[in-house]
């Protein structure tokens, strides 16, 4: 019989281990960079890494931290969903259409210029304060992000494999299923990334101006009264937010859609 | 059945087949020869329907059709066996029924114990070892190769050319192949057709092989 060793993949990259290690290296340097500055700046304006760790402690104890956090996250995860999906589905539909992705462009175009504070007035004009206009503003935001990604990975799919589809009769699910999804899997999930950062910018905006609960809320109110050690602390809020997002949610979930690749994610 | 009535087929301005008339009759391994450019992928095209002539007709016969493409062409997010199970999928069988099945084909390909590794795993060989086995699991009334052995060193050709000829014995097809090498043509093929660059199309007399290699022989190698 003929040889039979596979080649495997091998790419130049750090350890695991290396790689997590210069990662923590990296938190460690702005955390001491943190503490110098705040050692010669005004406690009003800066508050230091243990000041404000005793502020998010006391916000943890009274319980608010919990409650603002459950609010934003609710919004940000509706807003994400409808988003994202939406998104998601034009994109495929126009990647596959060209007259749906011309008919489209204006309104991506749109999309994309439009600055987030003008969308998050304009959706708090419709709305008013609260709930529905800040999932709004983040579904708003997020749409044109997903939809340009897709569209991207629909036009990039391997016209070979989908010619191969039609040559063995894929019905239509399966050509969807096996070829053109798996094949957008990785701008797909780039786009989702992206998005997720900017829904994160989203949701703290519109609570800033248009809402009386939420993270944005009341790093706005700590911001009104001076209060330092609480708006570093609402800060480092944010950052363990979007590392829950990202750690917790996209990385697990583009290891599966990129796991044939084997490779690091 | 495969019939090609006065077929002309032209992309953009460039004309690959002009006039061309052919019949393959059920169960004939048909070899289609000749340099690049001259439409023997076209003339694959044209069977399965994914490419329509621009005059003329083809007539195929109803059933599945198999495609052994000049590259393995597989789902790289899929092992070996579900590439292989994939048409039967297509044609709506079971996830299960349809893996079963292609594990045969995957064996007879020599590929036992490779059903979980991904394209990627894969030597060029083997990985168009799956495709064949791909085809084979589609359960084809008509295979179609294009130069399926292009990219392998001669002893594996060897070798899968023994494997494709026990895989046909085991289920026949009619095969419409395309290739540049005679030799190989003349082990596999009933029948020889040559494509030639002014479009035409000539059947090689294959009652003497000897002689028909000497003569292709000859053609590249002048005698003193």
């Amino acid at each position: 019989m003929v040889s039979t060793t596979p080649p495997r993949g091998t790419t130049e990259q750090l350890g695991k281990g290396a790689r997590a290690l210069y990662a923590i290296l990296g938190a460690v340097a702005i955390l001491v960079a943190w503490q110098v500055v705040s050692l010669f700046m005004s406690p009003a304006l800066m508050a230091s890494p243990w000041a404000t760790a005793k502020a998010l402690a006391s916000l943890a104890g009274e319980g608010t931290l919990w409650i603002q956090i459950l609010v934003t996250l609710k919004r940000l995860v509706i807003g994400f969903a409808v988003g994202a999906a939406t998104g998601l589905i034009l994109g495929i539909l126009a990647g596959l259409g060209s007259r749906l992705r011309s008919f489209l462009e204006p309104l991506r175009w749109t999309g994309m210029t439009m600055p987030a504070v003008v969308i998050a007035s304009l959706a708090m004009l419709w709305f008013g304060l609260g709930d529905a206009a800040v999932i709004f503003l983040v579904a708003v935001i997020v749409i044109p992000v997903v939809f340009v990604n897709t569209v991207a990975g629909v036009l990039a799919v391997d016209r070979r494999l989908v010619e191969m589809g039609r040559v063995y009769r894929f019905p239509g699910r399966l050509l969807l299923t096996e070829v053109y999804l798996p094949g957008i899997g990785s701008p797909v999930m780039a786009g989702l990334t992206l998005a997720t950062g900017v829904a994160v910018r989203a949701v703290v905006l519109g609570e800033v101006l248009g809402a009386m609960e939420g993270i944005g809320f009341a790093f706005s109110r700590a911001s009104s009264l001076l209060d330092a050690p609480a708006l570093f602390a609402w800060i480092v809020v944010l950052l363990a937010l979007m590392g829950l997002l990202e750690f917790g949610l996209l990385r697990p979930l583009k290891r599966r859609v990129m796991r044939w690749r084997k490779t690091e994610t | 059945m495969i019939i090609f009535d006065h077929v002309t087929k032209s992309f953009d301005s460039l004309t690959v087949l002009q006039d061309l008339s052919l019949k393959v009759d059920d169960g004939q391994i048909v070899a289609v020869v000749g340099p690049s450019g001259v439409g023997k992928t076209t003339i694959l095209k044209l069977i399965t329907g994914i490419v329509a002539p621009d005059k003329g007709r083809v007539t195929v016969a109803e059933g599945v059709v198999g495609y052994v493409f000049q590259e393995p062409r597989l789902l790289p997010w899929r092992t070996a066996l579900d590439n292989v199970a994939v048409p039967l999928r297509a044609q709506g069988m079971g996830k299960a029924a349809a893996r079963s099945a292609a594990a045969h084909w995957l064996e007879r390909v020599g590929l036992k114990g490779f059903e979980a590794y991904h394209p990627a795993e894969l030597s060029g060989g083997m990985a168009q070892r799956v495709s064949i086995a791909r085809a084979f699991a589609a359960g084809p009334r008509i295979l179609l190769m294009d130069e399926p052995f292009s990219n392998m060193d001669a002893g594996l050709k060897e070798s899968l050319i023994e494997i494709l000829q026990g895989m046909l014995a085991e289920r026949p097809a009619t095969v419409v192949y395309v290739t540049h090498e005679m030799m190989e043509a003349l082990r596999l093929a009933d029948r020889i057709v040559e494509l030639t660059p002014d479009h035409a199309l000539r059947e090689l007399d294959l009652s003497d092989r000897r002689a028909a290699a000497e003569e292709w022989r000859s053609k590249f190698v002048p005698r003193s």
